[in-house]
């Protein structure tokens, strides 16, 4: 299998405004040194609640957020260190899905010119094979070719994400960025774009860097998972390592926190793992782990030495990463404590 | 059990462009003592609609109770003075609101905001209201509750402000507290958290809970009854065990299976194809006719009403016939 994407050391800082004029300049550093690497015709999920960091890693990774350091490789060339030309050639092999299908859409373009409009940027194609493949893309994501000459406001939102997936796809993308791309969706409607975004990825070998909140849709886009926490991976692995035996207590805590079918009131279920508070702020994080606060298991050694990213031990599969995580007591959560 | 909350026939109409529409049609449901009902659905199926309608603030024109009734506590709720129905919200029945950014004014404290609240239903004074509100924060678990009470509501996080909002909802201890998606807006770990004290709340204060949600996992973490909702009318209501295990009607079933679950899942998703068709373009038919794998003639010509077909009311011509 080859490695499609490689990403190393990635970070992220955004600067604030100074405190006083003479003084230094705080910065935040949004992603903090994420490596993670994406075999081709995989999908790698990375989840993470609000602030985790986990949308700007993939916009960094693909340089629509500026990085402050680390390398992205892109089959063995660095994103980063492209000039602009050549990173705009290389924009044909990264296309992206976003969150909001009505934000992403613009309103007073007719559909058939959004998903044409990558190909007459990059000049692929004469005009008519461009329509000839809007027409293609069209019945490929379940659209009518009625529909090319309307208007995005005449489409619901599960048919405009599917208008975003196909432009993300008229330039044969290898790699697709999937920003949140159901969370905006009714649930009914999540799980069309979802059996959509699955078939897609076997038809047409994409592989995918898919980022979700909700761990039960990445459980079923993804092979791989990768836990942020405060712009950090706490846990990197293949999916069913990751979510039948978590080792992170962040991953155990938002895996018991994720309402399911299987926990009913009428049996008088009690979530075992509680997790209080909020994340810390990234402008000033805590100099250890940096889920030490909330952590049920934490002890002196967490609050003074981060945790760093490591296999662990007896881990391994046939295919794909192993597990790794970031603490300084992994291990299965502790049921009745 | 005794119906704290009972709904009727309820019918609610708006005027639009298209002409008037109903949001909802007969729409019955009751919420007992001490219970939770989640009410289930996807947008536009009328579960705020239902949740405004109680506690009267149907926005109106364009919007109108055009029949039915509301009874807290055997009072009738729909045509009742608006003296009456200001004592009544916020004392008797007392919601949440999705959006704790926008429901909370920017301009006062919380605590302020809280005691508000208690002011203007229970004789006490400005500062005896205002330690009850911080003896209120302190209960719905925010820490160091006096300093945070002077705090304004943009120096909270969205699950702190959350947890304001259920203080000032249960502040008058309501008998009914309708939650209307109350943990959309948040992040998973934090929505445990709000989900786990609305239990508690409810344990300590006995008050009936409506949670309005589109998360059947919520519902089965959360209710003990429940009503699924589809266009504007109730389709399916029983226990709620009943109604995740047995599920009657072909949408309640398609809500359940199209959830990507958290267990092996390597098979695709079951999907409910299209979408929930606009309020304007219901026929004389099922309103889920067109998205429904079992439909048959008689879907299209007549309406199915909710009734027991030997399991629970579920308003289906094919469960009626056994087709399902």
């Amino acid at each position: 299998m080859t490695t499609l994407l490689d990403v190393r050391d990635l970070t992220v800082r955004f600067a604030l405004p100074k405190a006083s004029m003479f003084g230094p300049r705080p910065h935040l550093e949004a992603v903090r040194q994420v490596s993670f690497s994406l075999d081709a015709g995989r999908a790698l999920g990375i989840v993470g609640e609000s602030g985790s960091g986990k949308t700007t890693t993939a916009m960094a990774a693909i340089r629509l957020t500026p990085a402050s350091g680390g390398q992205v490789l892109f089959e063995g060339e660095d994103l980063l260190a492209l000039d602009e030309e050549g990173m705009r050639q290389r924009r044909r092999d990264v296309q992206l899905i976003f969150q909001d299908p009505y934000s992403s859409l613009n309103p007073r373009a007719r559909v058939v010119d959004i998903v044409r409009e990558p190909m007459d940027l990059l000049e692929i194609g004469t005009p008519e094979e461009r329509l000839a493949r809007v027409k293609e893309l069209f019945s490929l994501v379940g659209l009518r070719p009625d529909q090319l000459n309307l208007f995005p406001h005449q489409f619901s939102g599960g048919q405009r994400q599917r208008i975003s997936i196909a432009r993300a796809l008229t330039t044969n993308p290898r790699l697709l960025v999937c920003d949140e791309p159901v969370s905006a969706l009714d649930v009914a409607i999540q799980a069309q774009i979802l059996n959509l975004l699955a078939r897609l990825k076997a038809e047409l070998g994409l592989s995918y860097l898919f980022i979700s909140h909700d761990l039960g849709v990445v459980r079923h886009v993804c092979e791989d998972v990768a836990v942020m926490y405060l712009g950090k991976i706490v846990e990197m692995g293949p999916r069913d390592a990751l979510f039948d035996a978590p080792q992170h207590p962040y991953t155990q805590a938002l895996l018991s926190a994720a309402p399911s079918l299987s926990r009913r009131k009428s049996k008088g279920y009690v979530r075992p793992l509680k997790v209080s508070g909020d994340p810390p702020s990234p402008i000033n994080p805590p100099a250890g782990c940096a889920f030490a606060e909330r952590c049920p298991k934490a002890q002196a050694i967490c609050r003074q030495t981060p945790p760093v990213l490591a296999p662990l031990a007896g881990a391994g599969g046939a295919s794909g990463p192993v597990q790794q995580v970031a603490c300084h007591f992994p291990g299965p959560a502790a049921e009745a404590a | 059990m005794s119906a704290l909350l009972e709904i009727e026939d309820l019918r609610v109409t708006f005027r639009t462009r298209y002409g008037e529409v109903t949001a909802l049609d007969s729409v019955s449901l009751q919420v007992n003592a001490g219970e939770t009902l989640g009410i289930v659905g996807e947008s536009g199926c009328g579960k705020s609609i239902t949740a405004l309608s109680v506690m009267g603030l149907i926005p109106s024109p364009p919007g109108k109770i055009a029949g039915g009734s509301i009874r807290l506590n055997g009072e009738e709720l729909i045509g009742v003075s608006p003296a009456r129905m200001r004592a009544l919200r916020g004392s008797d029945v007392a919601m949440i609101f999705q959006e704790p950014m926008t429901s909370l004014n920017p301009v006062f404290t919380v605590g302020d905001q809280i005691a508000e609240a208690i002011m203007l239903h229970q004789k006490v004074s400005p500062d005896q209201a205002f330690r009850d509100a911080v003896a209120l924060l302190d209960r719905v678990g925010i820490p160091s509750p006096d300093r945070r009470a002077r705090d304004y509501p943009h120096q909270l996080s969205g699950g702190m402000r959350q947890r304001v909002m259920i203080a000032m909802a249960v502040s008058c201890r309501p008998k009914v507290l309708i939650a209307d998606e109350p943990t959309t807006a948040l992040d998973v770990t934090v929505q445990a958290q709000i989900f786990d004290l609305l239990n508690e709340i409810q344990r300590d204060f006995g008050a009936a809970i409506m949670l309005i949600t589109h998360d059947m996992g919520a519902i089965s973490e959360m209710a003990d009854r429940v009503a699924v909702m589809y266009a504007g009318r109730v389709i399916e209501t029983a226990t709620a065990d009943d109604v995740l295990d047995l599920p009657q009607h072909p949408y309640a079933r398609g809500l359940i299976d199209c959830i990507p679950t958290l267990g092996r899942a390597d098979h695709a998703l079951k999907e409910i194809p299209g979408v929930v068709p606009p309020l304007h373009l219901l026929g004389k038919g099922c309103a889920f006719a067109d998205r429904c794998a079992y439909k048959f003639d008689r879907c299209d010509a007549e309406k199915p009403l909710l009734t027991d077909h030997g399991r629970h009311p579920v308003a289906c011509h094919g469960a009626e016939e056994g087709r399902i």
